[in-house]
């Protein structure tokens, strides 16, 4: 029986650069070119092995939250990764990219992973971000980097696994500061998690 | 900014308090179109929690915000023949006699900045207005150059009783500091960020603290990111409404909390653990074996009081207090039963209140462990925000660092129609609500707000000592003088996230007689002592030593009848700000009763739907709302375990 590890792995990115066609991809291999916004799920799961672990992430949506910049903290607590994702046709997207690993590094917890996707790479013939680029950037803040496209699949499960590999092993003197979740009446034990 | 907002909605929003954020959620889940503003760059207005850093930019914003330069472009022009505007209020009025005193040393570097952040701290030390202290002993002032703020440094006096005297003093010799820019008691520069951590005692030395540890104050800006700092303290009661709505929404799934450990009492000069479960009593050293049996008895009584009438009846007419007395209760656990089970006082509580605030405390004993209370992991000001996510997840708008201007009055329907917001946009909708703060003075000029004295403490020890230094716990001292009130204190320590390793968080709070330093200095000497180099020397202080103290007055807003605010329109409702309560359910109560109005016979947050009833759409109108909200449909296996979330130890143990 392998050990679960939960992590949480918050998304990043402008609006309309493929955040949720990313997990959506991931979650369920599925690509629609019209999502429609779904309402009451704030967060996707999907259980990899990983070693002799299996990492199970917790995958939040930033809820259009980013919009007017207006994520709230609490989005970053816990994170053991984020996906910072730009568009590779729309060179705007890329430079504020530093603008939300700047905001990760104020809010994130210190050590989390980050992982810069460059999506929509199936439409590389209209690129305005040169892969080098990122590369780079990637390269200077610690961050791994790989062009997604979440319309073809590609590189979507490297991505997380790429993720899974820089998670640090668990430590076993790091399980001192559970918090407890609340939960509904009807379960009889309401203590301590993970 | 190339996104612009919506012209129409159903709700809109302005502040993100707790309330306000309850209600955006409720309203958003119950399908309304919800825009939420806030005129702040953060969440929460006085119900949010700082950073270090953060906190001292928000004190320098209340220091400055006397002079908001007006540049949005004028409404006026927009407003029709048939309409009326009533202008909201641009800054914010509802903190003041803000004081601040480091006694943690500074070292020679001047730029320390907070690890991890790239953001420039505001530093400190910003020119300390003095002159007005004098004046500032009344309450309430509108004048926002009453505020005060100082920055008392290694001087050897604790505040002095004399603020006059005390601020210019410290006023002189802040600057002092400054223009030599080193401090000479310190002689050793500081070190790198990461010999500081080392430093830091980790959290499970509960030895004493050799001499290199101590902490400086360029130690407290480096891992200013590790401080949570409530504006408002308070604890969730464990069956209290709002632990309620969290799980019944399913909200509770975005935080996490701790257990507070300890109730404490401070009688005769001491600080003592209050026994409050039936293992707690049996264990407990400080009573005898006759108390112990009469506090068991008493309390057994307490849980089911109303069976027993004739127990009680007959002594409806006076004080609990009164009450406590003619039962067979030492004065040893009449005390522990007022102060720290019961949480009033002398004079605020009938016998009837006095037992069912008992009844409540011991029916929230043992629900998630051995005291009534939680608190939130980072801090009480992620509760806000955890709404919003709420409302966020089902389509609500949110907009930070955005303020309005006016609201838009319909001449004959005398109903709001509309805001106009920094930008001029106008933007229509059905309610509106709003918090108190955004109101112009001239609206609230009828309104008779109390206050709230508030202290933030950061310390070097428990207040009281055990062997495990991951304690968190509340004390009530009771008040010394009549017109005086209890003072609560909540410690915090650094599992809760609110601090860093090796200090502790201390919350004051009282209902306000006086400003917030007179209020309840007299509370922080009895329990504390200054932070200096020499103490050092002396080995074993008793008392833990204060590094740094911030003491403001935030306004009251709370249980303030509508008809008190001029000419408020039919569909504008008043959201008020935090009362001075130690549970959050005033802030339920009025999400709830504001909730029925706008959305009447409506269910209030209801847990969200099962992910696989959602019917989505399919005819993907809207590509651009496609990444600004939520997620595409789940899958079986993913809402089972997106659901279960709630029981997320069952799933992994």
């Amino acid at each position: 029986m392998m050990a679960i590890r939960e992590l949480k792995v918050c998304l990043l990115g402008d609006t309309g650069v493929g955040k949720s066609s990313i997990v959506c991809r991931f979650v369920q291999d599925h690509f629609d070119h019209n999502i429609s916004p779904t309402i009451g799920a704030s967060f996707m799961t999907k259980t990899v092995p990983c070693g002799n672990e299996l990492h199970k992430f917790l995958i939040w949506d930033t809820a259009g939250q980013e919009r007017f910049h207006s994520l709230a903290p609490m989005y970053y607590r816990g994170s053991a990764a984020a996906v910072i994702v730009y568009d590779i046709t729309k060179q705007d997207s890329f430079y504020t990219l530093k603008k939300w690993v700047k905001e990760l590094k104020e809010h994130g917890p210190e050590n989390i992973v980050m992982a810069i996707a460059g999506n929509k790479c199936d439409l590389s013939d209209i690129r305005e971000v040169p892969l080098k680029d990122a590369k780079e950037y990637a390269e200077s803040i610690g961050a791994i980097v790989v062009e997604t496209s979440a319309k073809n699949a590609i590189n979507i499960e490297e991505l997380f696994q790429g993720i899974s590999r820089q998670i640090p092993p668990l430590d076993p003197h790091e399980n001192g500061n559970n918090g407890i979740k609340l939960v509904k009446p009807t379960s009889q034990a309401s203590r301590r998690c993970c | 900014m190339a996104d612009t907002l919506p012209s129409e909605f159903d709700v809109i929003v302005i502040g993100t308090g707790l309330p306000e954020s309850i209600i955006a959620a409720a309203c958003s889940r119950s399908g309304r179109r919800v825009l939420h503003v806030d005129s702040r760059s953060y969440y929460g207005g006085n119900w949010a929690s700082f950073s270090f850093s953060g906190l001292l930019s928000w004190l320098k914003e209340h220091q400055e915000n006397s002079d908001i330069e007006n540049d949005s472009p004028v409404w006026q022009d927009q407003i029709l023949e048939n309409e009326e505007a009533i202008a909201l209020s641009r800054k914010d009025k509802t903190i003041q006699h803000v004081e601040v005193f480091c006694y943690a040393s500074q070292d020679l570097h001047e730029d320390v900045e907070e690890a991890g952040a790239l953001q420039k701290n505001h530093a400190l030390v910003t020119s300390a207005n003095s002159t007005e202290a004098a004046d500032s002993s009344f309450l309430p002032m509108e004048d926002e150059s009453l505020s005060t703020m100082n920055c008392e440094m290694l001087t050897e006096q604790t505040p002095s009783s004399d603020p006059e005297n005390a601020l210019e003093v410290n006023g002189a010799e802040v600057t002092g500091e400054k223009e030599n820019h080193c401090d000479d008691k310190t002689c050793v520069p500081s070190t790198s960020a990461e010999d500081v951590s080392e430093n830091v005692p980790i959290a499970e030395d509960t030895t004493e603290q050799p001499k290199k540890n101590r902490i400086t104050y360029s130690q407290i800006i480096k891992e200013g990111r590790r401080f949570n700092i409530d504006l408002v303290s308070k604890l969730l009661y464990s069956r209290g409404l709002l632990i309620d709505l969290l799980i019944k929404s399913n909200v509770s799934r975005y935080a996490e909390f701790k257990n507070i450990t300890r109730i404490l009492a401070f009688r005769e000069g001491r600080v003592e653990q209050v026994p409050c479960s039936r293992a707690d009593v049996f264990n407990s050293k400080q009573l005898t074996m006759v108390e112990k049996r009469m506090l068991m008895k008493f309390l057994t009584f307490c849980m089911e009081y109303e069976k027993y009438p004739d127990e009680y009846k007959g002594y409806e007419d006076i004080t609990f207090y009164e009450y406590l007395k003619t039962q067979k209760l030492t004065p040893n656990l009449q005390y522990i039963v007022l102060h720290s089970i019961a949480m009033t006082s002398e004079t605020a509580s009938s016998t009837i209140d006095g037992l069912k605030a008992t009844r409540n405390f011991l029916h929230c004993l043992g629900r998630y462990g051995n005291t009534p209370f939680l608190f939130p992991l980072y801090g009480q000001g992620e509760l806000p925000q955890c709404f919003c996510r709420m409302c966020a997840v089902f389509g609500g708008i949110y907009c930070l660092r955005h303020s309005v201007q006016c609201l838009v009055v319909d001449k004959e329907s005398r109903k709001c129609k509309a805001i106009i917001d920094q930008f001029g946009q106008r933007i229509i909708s059905e309610h509106f609500l709003v918090e108190d703060s955004y109101f112009s003075e001239n609206m609230c000029s009828r309104v008779q707000y109390r206050q709230i004295s508030r202290a933030v403490l950061i310390t070097d020890r428990s207040v009281l000592k055990t062997d495990s230094d991951q304690q968190i716990s509340i004390l009530t001292v009771p008040a010394e003088e009549p017109g005086m009130f209890a003072v609560r204190v909540i410690e915090l320590c650094s599992s809760t996230m609110t601090c860093m390793k090796g200090t502790y968080l201390v919350h004051l709070t009282c209902t306000s007689s006086k400003t917030a330093r007179e209020d309840l200095e007299p509370v922080v000497q009895k329990l504390f002592i200054p932070y200096t180099e020499m103490e050092i020397e002396n080995e074993q202080v008793e008392k833990p030593r204060i590094l740094w103290a911030l003491y403001f007055n935030m306004r009251d807003s709370s249980d303030i009848s509508r008809s008190c605010y001029k000419d408020l329109p039919s569909n504008v409702y008043v959201c008020s700000g935090p009362d001075c309560g130690l549970g959050n359910d005033n802030a339920v109560k009025q999400a709830e009763t504001l909730f029925q109005e706008i959305c009447p016979s409506e269910d209030f947050c209801p847990p969200p739907p099962n992910p696989e009833d959602i019917v989505l759409d399919g005819d993907g109108l809207q590509p651009e709302a496609s990444e600004s909200s939520a997620i595409p449909e789940a899958n079986s296996e993913t809402f089972k375990e997106s659901t279960n979330l709630g029981n997320l130890e069952e799933s992994s143990e």
